[in-house]
């Protein structure tokens, strides 16, 4: 991702925007008896779309402004969230993400372990109340919620940072085929002057 | 080249490590007026016009989702019976009350000036903007703040009864923690003339709190009514005045140590809070923080 003033903005838009979602929206949701956490699942995203480094920050600033926010101890929500982008944007430069599913999955995963992190760093902090089994059922249902919202957000945020996309294709209606010799990319109308024969002579 | 990124990406995540445990350790040890807590109250501050705004204007979007979500657990209720009920629940209340007017009546000669005082408590309404989405922690925004006359500490209650107190406070918004949170315990009093306990919550299961230190010996059943206790000596004291209504006995077995285990089930649904009452002012209670 190539990191403008315009693309830092969008940025930081984007992590506002998931903070006042969450505590204004998604908090008071209950599904199947736990509550959907975006925030997650945002950082990620921007893991994904960005590499590593704007993962980690990225996380490092929502849960700054989440702690901040709700009246929290700072750091903990950073620490994990930071984490979570960090290891999102680790699994874009290692592998290729082709379809929606790798994110979600992810999502999901990263979420489960973001949650039970989460979780453990409070009750080291000084919980002493007896800790019930639905926790962990809670934690699950949370990560199944996060798979589901990367479906629609995953695109929605590829295309506002689109610009900054390095290795996104620019909008055209021209489709992209790929050349069998070289592996070499090439457009409908190449693809038309190089493959199709113009006489039927011979043809066999 | 490959090696200086490498490089300048893991010494930007160490120092994020770093930093993050920096803030964590530095915040928890620090004093309530300290530097930190100021500035996070600063940025509390200026997002709450946001949330506010957030919270009304995306209210039916919450409504509609959770419409699916309360249809498929078979909990629609509709307003008229909420209603009766807790009408029920409040005559229940004063015939529990009134059978131990007698021990009440001696316990309220025997009460300071201070405590008499505990009347002149100031409501103060307010309406839920932001929710903790923590398993672990049970807190909420709501919109009024210091500025409203909200200080820590204060008791906060809905129509249903007790939701919480005050655990920090905005010159706008106050961060209520509530009584499902697991680091809140309230000193409680069986009704009508039963036995005091500390009711807890068990972390991560929102309706169900636990009324704990009951012994074996003491006569608690299913259904009788749990209000504050308001317990009160010269050095500590609950942050909490007596009378308010916290809910009822669901279960109760015999426990470890000649202890009993009492399930109580919470009053107030913690998950529907939208409006909410402050009780501002009220007497100096000692030991407690305001």
């Amino acid at each position: 991702m190539i990191i403008t003033w315009q693309i830092g903005i969008r940025l930081a838009g984007i992590v506002l925007l998931a903070v006042v979602l969450q505590v204004s929206f998604f908090s008071y949701l209950s599904v199947l008896g736990a509550t959907p956490d975006m925030l997650p699942v945002v950082i990620v995203i921007l893991g994904l779309l960005g590499g590593a480094v704007t993962g980690a920050v990225a996380g490092f600033a929502t849960g700054l402004i989440v702690d901040s926010v709700l009246l929290q101890t700072l750091g903990v929500s950073s620490l994990v969230l930071l984490s979570v982008g960090y290891v999102a944007g680790r699994y874009r430069e290692r592998f290729e993400i082709d379809s929606l599913l790798a994110p979600a999955l992810l999502a999901g995963g990263l979420t489960l372990l973001a949650t039970a992190g989460f979780t453990t760093l409070q009750l080291m902090l000084g919980v002493e109340a007896a800790v019930s089994l639905l926790v962990v059922r809670e934690v699950v249902v949370k990560a199944l919620l996060a798979f589901l919202l990367t479906f629609p957000l995953y695109p929605l945020l590829r295309l506002v940072l689109r610009p900054a996309l390095v290795l996104e294709e620019p909008p055209t209606r021209r489709r992209i085929f790929r050349n069998r010799r070289g592996g070499e990319r090439l457009g409908r109308r190449h693809v038309r002057r190089a493959g199709r024969p113009r006489s039927t002579e011979g043809v066999v | 080249m490959y090696r200086k990124q490498v490089r300048r990406r893991r010494g930007i995540l160490v120092a994020l490590i770093v930093t993050s445990l920096v803030l964590l350790s530095a915040h928890f040890s620090e004093a309530e007026s300290g530097p930190l807590h100021a500035i996070q109250r600063g940025v509390a501050t200026v997002l709450s016009p946001l949330e506010s705004v957030a919270s009304e204007a995306l209210k039916p979007g919450r409504d509609f989702v959770n419409w699916f979500d309360e249809t498929f657990d078979a909990r629609g209720e509709n307003a008229e019976l909420r209603e009766q009920l807790a009408a029920a629940r409040e005559e229940l209340t004063e015939q529990q009350a009134a059978i131990g007017e007698n021990e009440q009546f001696r316990r309220l000669l025997a009460l300071d000036e201070d405590i008499l005082a505990e009347t002149s408590y100031e409501p103060v309404t307010g309406r839920v903007i932001a929710r903790n989405p923590s398993v672990v922690n049970a807190t909420i925004g709501v919109n009024v703040g210091s500025r409203d006359g909200v200080e820590r500490d204060d008791p906060v209650i809905s129509d249903d009864g007790l939701v919480g107190r005050v655990l920090d406070v905005t010159a706008t918004s106050a961060q209520v923690q509530l009584i499902t949170d697991p680091r809140n315990a309230v000193s409680a009093r069986v009704l009508p003339e039963g036995p005091q306990g500390i009711v807890e919550p068990v972390a991560g299961n929102p309706d169900e709190l636990r009324l704990d230190f009951i012994s074996n010996d003491e006569e608690v059943e299913a259904g009788q009514i749990l209000v504050t206790a308001g317990w009160s000596n010269e050095e500590i004291s609950s942050a909490y005045p007596y009378g308010i209504q916290i809910g009822e006995i669901t279960e109760v077995t015999d426990g470890d140590e000649e202890l009993q285990k009492i399930t109580v089930r919470a009053f107030a649904d913690m998950r529907e809070l939208q409006y909410l009452q402050v009780l501002t002012g009220g007497p100096v209670r000692p030991g407690v923080d305001r």
